[in-house]
């Protein structure tokens, strides 16, 4: 038995399919492809594979890491990759299979790259946003066993960002807290730099590059 | 994907229901086929995803390389609301094209309360409702299933009806169509030819005149129409197409697995059953094929479960070894069997032992009735020691749940028939506390769940009146009153759904005025407790003048023309009406294995039934 760690890209329209739908999915197609998959013991064994970080509805994932465990050691690695691509839907892509280097828990940092219409939000409306210290998000929350909305500060949660432009549109690469401890999405600080502008800007695509661990460093 | 829809999908529920993308949907140029089709399931994606029906015709229309079928579902309000504010037409999964544009618009109609969703979903992609309005050649909007059996209360909004099995007569269809595309017809010089194929009811080409009472006076068809339409049936069920593939969703949908027919018809003869009535004859498929077929889905779908089905699985003659096959191959591919719609008079011991090693959930029956008297007016051949048996050697297989249908407001049906329901789950409570090899340390769960009988066209029941609303609350009262232990847990279907069902299942052609002025007033999605408004549909009767107690509650006699007159099914009038009187004498009729009654179903196999 070995480890390997797929990373997977979900591009197009396949963003739309929710975490849990994307376990059942990723499911069916090791089935399909016959991959000597561990199998969980028990009354209703399943197939063991771990997504390392939940993807928000609606985003994208360029390197979208996931864990599995080969039962027969005579498969090799190389034959992972080709085998499910061949029965993925359209918009998944396998495209690497590693030996995992770092262990889930070290990831601390997500980075996206966020599009806007520049219509509905200028650059410098938004740089104004970002560098204002005070972007602030509402946050489900108990207290005393009562559901609450807290208050989320979101600006000293960004570990960095930089704009760029085309002709209408605005693309925003940033680093945004992604892991166990905290985590925030892109539609969450869009909605905090709403809430600070009052805008009403749309996410109109929003990618996560990869993911990165305490340091900066990226999660291999 | 249009820009516009994909901006207004993150703001909406489950997404991935409008997206299309799936795992073996059918993606082809558009360019280089001559007909669009879009497949049409008038509910929500996660009903319309689970059905067979359309996985059957999807994958036969896309096999014509002139063909490119696509799936159309109702989207849920908050879609729909999005989808006119922003002027998005209804589109196809596959493509995102409108439908607009399409060849054909074929709707797959499971249940009467599916209508409304019909024309708010032709309008929802910018046509007029109504045939007459719809001026073109195309799109031919055509309706099959279950209700096509008496589709008079939505007549007006569809161009033909495909009535029966339409793995045949849909390509013939299509066929004839693409002549009339190329020569440049007129839609009344397609559907015209389309009248002589057999299976093609035009109801355009048909006059309807009634009687001062408001029952029916006439039925007569007009130029190329026959006076009756038979239904299509496939002759032998291991020759037809059974697709390759399923089109895998993302979204958990109710039936999410391997769905497999085993056989159609059923032996049974159940009085208030219309799948019985419409299925027949009797067509088996073999084991060996239904084996390969399972094998070939499995592997190009990678789902963990295959269900079996038909109107009564344990009928199935070869159903032992047909389990046999399947159980050599699907455990150490972690693959599940299910086995629904058994029947409790043959549930044997080896068929338990077989089910148990697959995976275990409760077990249903349907008594159906509480008392032998009842059941035999309704022919449900089942004595209470069967089902007692039954009820024991699935306590002694480790079963502790049980589910029992019932029916209230079956004819003749007398309190004390009712107060029975409860006596009956009783006897299955104390069953399981005297079986001495019951699951150790468990308590026993009976749930009675008991509907509202509606009668349906080409049953021995169609003349008879269906219980009216108060009388049904009074069953239903009777019932939980008398219910003698409160280890049974009881629950009962939507008065006020059984009874909009009742109309429109014996409706004629005036309720067509009905459907669109509901619709008008905001009814959609009837069959879903949260968007049902049975005042306004109230309204709107009394508004155009009509009763619905003269179609739901209403005694017909023999005599009377029934507004699906003009429909066979195979099974004439005759037998239903000898049948309905064996039923108010409380005679029962053997089962089509111990003794053919005589339905006259096999003259559409050519003589031929498979008992």
């Amino acid at each position: 038995m070995y480890e390997a760690r797929l990373w997977l890209s979900k591009r197009g329209r396949i963003r739309f399919v929710s975490h849990l739908d994307m376990f059942r999915l990723m499911t069916r197609a090791v089935r399909r492809a016959h991959i000597p998959l561990w199998y969980t013991e028990g009354f209703n064994p399943h197939p063991y594979l771990s997504f390392l970080l939940a993807l928000s509805l609606g985003v994208e994932g360029e390197r979208e890491p996931i864990d599995i465990r080969i039962v027969d050691d005579a498969f090799p690695m190389e034959n992972i990759a080709p085998s499910l691509n061949a029965v993925l839907p359209e918009g998944l892509v396998v495209e690497a299979v590693t030996s995992p280097v770092m262990k889930p828990a070290v990831i601390t940092w997500g980075e996206y790259e966020v599009t806007y219409d520049k219509a509905e939000i200028p650059a410098e409306d938004l740089t104004r946003a970002l560098e204002s210290g005070a972007l602030e998000t509402e946050k489900s929350g108990k207290s005393g066993g009562r559901k609450i909305m807290k208050k989320v500060g979101v600006s000293e949660h960004i570990r960095s960002w930089s704009l760029s432009e085309t002709p209408d549109r605005l693309l925003l690469t940033v680093v945004l807290p992604a892991g166990s401890v905290l985590n925030l999405n892109p539609q969450q600080l869009t909605d905090a730099v709403n809430a600070y502008l009052g805008t009403c800007a749309v996410v109109l695509r929003a990618v996560r590059i990869r993911l990165l661990d305490a340091n900066g460093a990226e999660f291999r | 994907m249009d820009e516009r829809i994909e901006r207004l999908l993150p703001t909406v529920q489950k997404p991935a229901r409008y997206t299309g993308g799936e795992l073996n949907q059918v993606m082809k140029d558009k360019n280089a086929v001559d007909i669009r089709y879009a497949f049409c399931f008038p509910d929500s994606y996660e009903i319309g995803m689970s059905h067979l029906g359309i996985k059957i015709l999807y994958a036969i229309a896309n096999e014509r390389p002139d063909t490119w079928c696509e799936r159309v579902f109702a989207p849920w309000p908050d879609m729909e609301q999005k989808m006119r504010e922003q002027g998005i037409p209804l589109y196809a999964l596959e493509s995102g094209d409108p439908i607009k544009d399409f060849d054909f618009i074929g709707f797959t109609l499971q249940y009467e309360l599916c209508y409304t969703n019909v024309l708010n979903m032709l309008d929802l992609a910018g046509l007029p409702v109504r045939a007459a309005d719809r001026k073109g050649l195309a799109p031919i909007v055509m309706g099959g299933g279950p209700c096509a059996c008496n589709p008079e209360p939505i007549a007006d909004y569809f161009d033909l009806f495909s009535l029966g099995e339409g793995e045949e007569v849909n390509s013939e269809i299509m066929d004839l169509y693409a002549v009339h595309k190329k020569r440049g017809s007129t839609k009344e010089e397609f559907l015209r030819e389309a009248a002589k194929i057999p299976g093609v009811y035009v109801p355009s080409l048909y006059d309807i005149t009634y009687n001062a009472d408001g029952t029916v006076q006439a039925i007569t068809p007009k130029e190329t129409a026959p006076a009756v339409v038979t239904k299509r049936i496939i002759r032998d069920l291991d020759k037809v197409y059974y697709p390759k593939t399923f089109v895998v969703p993302f979204i958990d949908v109710v039936h999410d697995r391997v769905t497999h027919e085993i056989f159609r018809g059923c032996i049974r003869g159940c009085r208030f059953c219309q799948a019985c009535f419409l299925n027949r004859p009797i067509r088996e498929k073999s084991p060996e094929t239904i084996n390969e077929q399972c094998k070939g889905l499995v592997e190009a779908t990678g789902y963990d479960e295959i269900s079996l089905c038909s109107l009564s699985s344990s009928d199935y003659t070869h159903i032992e070894e047909l389990l046999n096959l399947l159980l050599d191959w699907t455990p150490k591919e972690q693959v599940n069997v299910a086995l629904p719609s058994l029947r409790v008079d043959n549930f044997s011991d080896e068929l338990l032992q077989k089910l148990k090693s697959v995976r275990r959930s409760g077990l249903t029956f349907a008594p159906e009735a509480g008392t032998q008297r009842m059941r035999d007016v309704i022919n449900k051949n089942v004595t209470e020691e069967e089902m007692l048996e039954t009820a024991n050697i699935a306590f002694a297989g480790g079963y502790s749940a049980v589910k029992l249908y019932f029916m209230l407001g079956l004819p003749t049906e007398t309190d004390e028939d009712v107060a029975a329901i409860g006596t009956l789950a009783k006897k299955v409570v104390d069953a399981y506390y005297q079986n001495p090899d019951k699951p150790k340390g468990r308590g026993v769960n009976v749930g009675v769940s008991a509907s509202s009988f509606v009668p349906k066209p080409f049953t021995p029941f169609q003349w008879e009146p269906q219980a009216t609303p108060e009388e049904l609350e009074h069953k239903q009262r009777h019932l939980k009153e008398t219910l003698p232990s409160r280890k049974i847990n009881v629950s009962f279907h939507d008065i006020k759904t059984s009874f909009l069902e009742g109309v429109f299942a014996r409706g004629d052609r005036r309720l067509c005025a009905v459907v669109e002025e509901a619709w008008r007033r905001g009814c959609k999605f009837d069959s879903w407790g949260e968007y049902y408004r049975y005042d306004t549909w109230m309204e709107v009767f009394s508004d155009l003048g009509l009763d619905p107690a003269f179609y739901a509650n209403r005694r017909r006699s023999y005599e009377e023309t029934l507004p699906w007159d003009h429909i066979s099914y195979g099974v004439p009038k005759k037998f239903l009406m000898r049948e309905s009187e064996k039923a108010k004498r409380a005679e029962t009729t053997a089962n089509c294995r111990e003794k053919c009654a005589g339905c006259g179903a096999n003259k559409l196999n050519g003589g031929h039934c498979d008992v």
